[in-house]
């Protein structure tokens, strides 16, 4: 799929360094392997000046130099790096742990292999403390108010004013690039659909293509097309609910039901002609497991088409409400400059000027036929990232309503080598954003499967567009961004 | 504007499905049904080999094989539909939704090729005092102890026009202190583990538990992993269990009426 992407395996890290120094690269993620010794192997990808994805690689025997101090969009992945692989960085600016809580001892680190039983600890972890005359702190979470996953939010604020905003996540972290170690290639799509389940067919789609890329399996025609309808409609069902949820945050309470509804009616369609609320077992290496009959085609981008128009018409009315607009406008601001520091990717960076979605420049299947225009603003606040999705969602509709009336015939499904070997990557545009799949194949089995996930990137960007709003308004920025807890923590 | 969306709304035909047509119903949820009369020893074998969890396994050893599906365990991913040559179909209905852990379990005699009955499901004794004290009332705190957020999606459906949950005067709330009920999905987290356990005590009595999903009922695909306790029941007492991957907003449904014992 990703068949342009250029690989350096030796003395790869100093020159991934070196060019994140550069600007136009931008750090699209940072992972860690084992090479058959054993010695662990550091991966950067980055996105270089000429959009194309550039893999590199070096094996690490001792501290490695921190990228976090060239980029602050690395230092989540290199905090990562720590608490799976117990490689320091050095020269990191933060380096407390991660994934692991308190409750994990500091000296097991999983990927390198796990002890029978881990003992339940209690270490200690420190917050930024903010001081001055009347600062207050403000916790929140792990579990929030509304039907929502968790994490923990630390305010300090003066009086209703935000003055800093510290995340601590990974309350959902489930070691799932660990559960990937030894799963059949096949059966890996089930742990990629519960990675972040809305965003279920994407990822089941980008983990498909890594693994096709890997073992260089074909995909008939038709089921690249089945697999674009099913993204995009994807893509409506989460920006329909974005726009009625961020409503519902303003107090706007009619068009945020009117909202659930029209999702409603896309996932009863999807029932209906997939057999899947959430398309979920849709996608495997190979294809896709269903069928569409023409008639089902066309029944099912006539319920895209109708749930479409409602939504135009809905997104103008709350538009043109000025009390919408009040809380919208300017509230939240993550600018050009901030946005591409911290690599931002999806909606979030469109809205902040930031013109990168994946269908365009890293096109894979059946995106590789068709042109996508991309909705950008400058103004970075919540109005500009409603209005991407609000776009977006009108674009997707055409895309996968083309994608239905034209699916080229053929089969849906290649067979499968029974012991394809190999690496290989692959990115989609997931409704969050840019989502990478890179998976190590050995004899069906996967070795190593390390998932870029946009929230994991987007969420370090969220605190950054907080100081100076009132923390009431927190909420309606937050969900603005609407980021997958369990997508980050995984 | 109000006045439009008003008017809209009010010209919009109804969505709103009737409560005997979600009772039971398992549309879109994919969980399988199995066909006792068309089962044979070789087609266990394969769609038991087709699992990619254990819910499907079989017991060979004594006087009659046994198959059994353990609901709990099932992430509905249809392998079994696939090896099982008619013998193993999409349920049209289902109803073990809301039960104790062991009513999970379907089993099959392969010699009788028939379902052995299971006991009645034995009524959950805090739901008695629940509607005693509180009729038709009845206020869930939701809490995601470490799910993928599929199951949320679905929870959140069940507050859509088309299923209202609130003409049942059942809503959600924001704090367990106001809730009669916790509605916990996922594997439970190693990280989330506390918090859970603090959700569970700041419930007052009468209280109710429903485990949601395959990871809440079993952990799941994730059972086992570092990361993990498991089950919902590995750090809070379970009243009832509604699988699902994720279950649909009509099993959450027939779920939490059934745990009431409300249908």
């Amino acid at each position: 799929m990703t068949s342009s992407v250029q690989q350096e395996r030796e003395a790869g890290m100093q020159r991934a360094l070196d060019l994140l120094g550069q600007t136009n690269t931008r750090l699209v993620s940072i992972f860690g392997s084992k090479d058959e010794d054993g010695t662990a192997r550091v991966h950067y990808i980055l996105e270089t000046s000429d959009r194309e994805y550039r893999i590199f690689s070096g094996r690490v025997t001792g501290p490695i130099s921190s990228a976090t101090a060239i980029t602050p969009a690395a230092a989540w992945y290199e905090r990562e790096l720590q608490d799976q692989y117990g490689i320091r960085c050095e020269g990191h600016p933060d380096p407390r742990p991660l994934l692991l809580h308190e409750n994990w001892p500091g000296e097991v680190h999983p990927m390198n292999g796990m002890p029978k039983e881990v003992p339940w600890t209690n270490r200690e972890y420190r917050f930024l403390r903010v001081q001055g005359e009347g600062v207050c702190e403000v916790p929140v979470g792990p579990i929030h108010a509304g039907i929502i996953e968790p994490g923990h939010f630390r305010f300090s604020v003066v009086g209703d004013t935000v003055l800093h905003l510290e995340l601590r996540h990974f309350y959902t972290h489930k070691g799932t690039e660990k559960l990937f170690e030894g799963s059949p290639a096949l059966n890996g799509v089930m742990i990629a659909e519960s990675v972040s389940g809305d965003n279920c067919f994407a990822h089941a789609v980008a983990y498909c293509q890594a693994v096709e890329t890997a073992c260089g399996i074909p995909v008939p025609p038709r089921a690249q097309a089945i697999r674009l309808a099913g993204m995009e409609l994807e893509r409506i069902l989460a920006h329909v609910a974005d726009v009625g949820a961020l409503c519902g945050d303003v107090g706007f309470t009619v068009p945020a039901a009117y909202n659930a509804r029209i999702k409603e009616s896309l996932l009863q369609a999807s029932t209906q002609y997939m057999g899947t609320r959430f398309w979920r077992g849709i996608a495997v290496p190979g294809g896709v497991t269903r069928d569409l009959t023409a008639t089902d085609a066309h029944k099912l981008a006539h319920a895209i088409a109708e749930a479409s128009r409602d939504f135009v018409e809905l997104a103008q009315m709350i538009l043109n409400t000025p009390s919408v607009l009040n809380r919208f406008e300017s509230t939240g601001i993550l600018n050009t400059e901030t946005a591409r520091r911290m690599a931002v990717v999806g909606p979030a960076a469109r809205a902040s000027g930031v013109k990168i979605d994946v269908r365009k420049d890293h096109p894979t299947g059946r995106y590789r036929h068709v042109n996508v225009e991309i909705s950008h603003y400058k103004q970075g606040d919540v109005l500009a990232r409603a209005r991407v999705r609000i776009d977006e969602a009108a674009t997707a509709t055409r895309l996968a309503i083309d994608a239905l009336r034209d699916i080229p015939t053929g089969s849906i499904r290649s067979a499968l080598p029974s012991a394809g070997s190999g690496e290989g990557m692959s990115a989609v545009e997931s409704p969050r954003g840019e989502l990478l799949y890179w998976v190590r194949v050995r004899s069906g089995n996967i070795e190593r499967c390390h998932i870029k996930s946009p929230s994991f990137q987007n969420w370090p960007a969220l605190p950054l567009a907080m100081p100076d709003n009132i923390i009431a308004d927190f909420p309606l920025i937050n969900k603005s961004f609407n980021l997958s807890y369990s997508g980050c923590d995984r | 504007m109000i006045g439009d969306i008003a008017k809209q709304s009010l010209q919009s035909p109804r969505v709103l499905i009737p409560v005997e047509d979600l009772l039971g119903n398992a549309r879109g949820s994919r969980i399988p049904d199995v066909c006792g009369e068309s089962l044979s020893i070789e087609i266990a074998r394969r769609i038991v080999d087709a699992c990619p969890t254990s819910a499907l396994t079989l017991a060979e050893s004594g006087s009659a094989p046994e198959l059994a599906l353990n609901y709990g365990e099932c992430i509905a991913c249809q392998r079994c539909v696939q090896a099982g040559d008619g013998a193993v179909r999409m349920a049209a209905n289902f109803t073990l939704c809301g039960v104790r852990k062991h009513s999970l379990i379907r089993r099959w005699n392969l010699t009788t090729r028939t379902e052995i009955p299971q006991d009645d499901p034995v009524a959950v004794d805090a739901a008695r005092a629940i509607r005693e004290l509180l009729k038709r009332a009845l206020n869930i705190r939701q809490v995601d102890a470490g799910s993928c957020n599929g199951c949320e999606a679905e929870i959140v459906a069940l507050n859509n026009p088309y299923y209202d949950l609130e003409r049942f005067g059942i809503h959600f709330v924001a704090s367990p202190k106001h809730a009669d009920m916790l509605l916990v999905t996922g594997p439970v987290t190693r990280n989330m583990a506390e918090a859970v356990k603090h959700a569970y005590e700041a419930t007052p009595s009468p209280k109710l538990v429903v485990a949601v999903g395959a990871c809440g009922c079993s952990g799941g695909i994730f059972a086992g992993n570092y990361a993990v306790t498991g089950a919902v029941d590995s750090v809070i007492p379970v009243d009832t269990y509604i699988p699902g991957c994720p279950p649909t907003p009509a099993m959450l449904l027939t779920g939490i009426l059934q745990t009431l014992q409300r249908r």
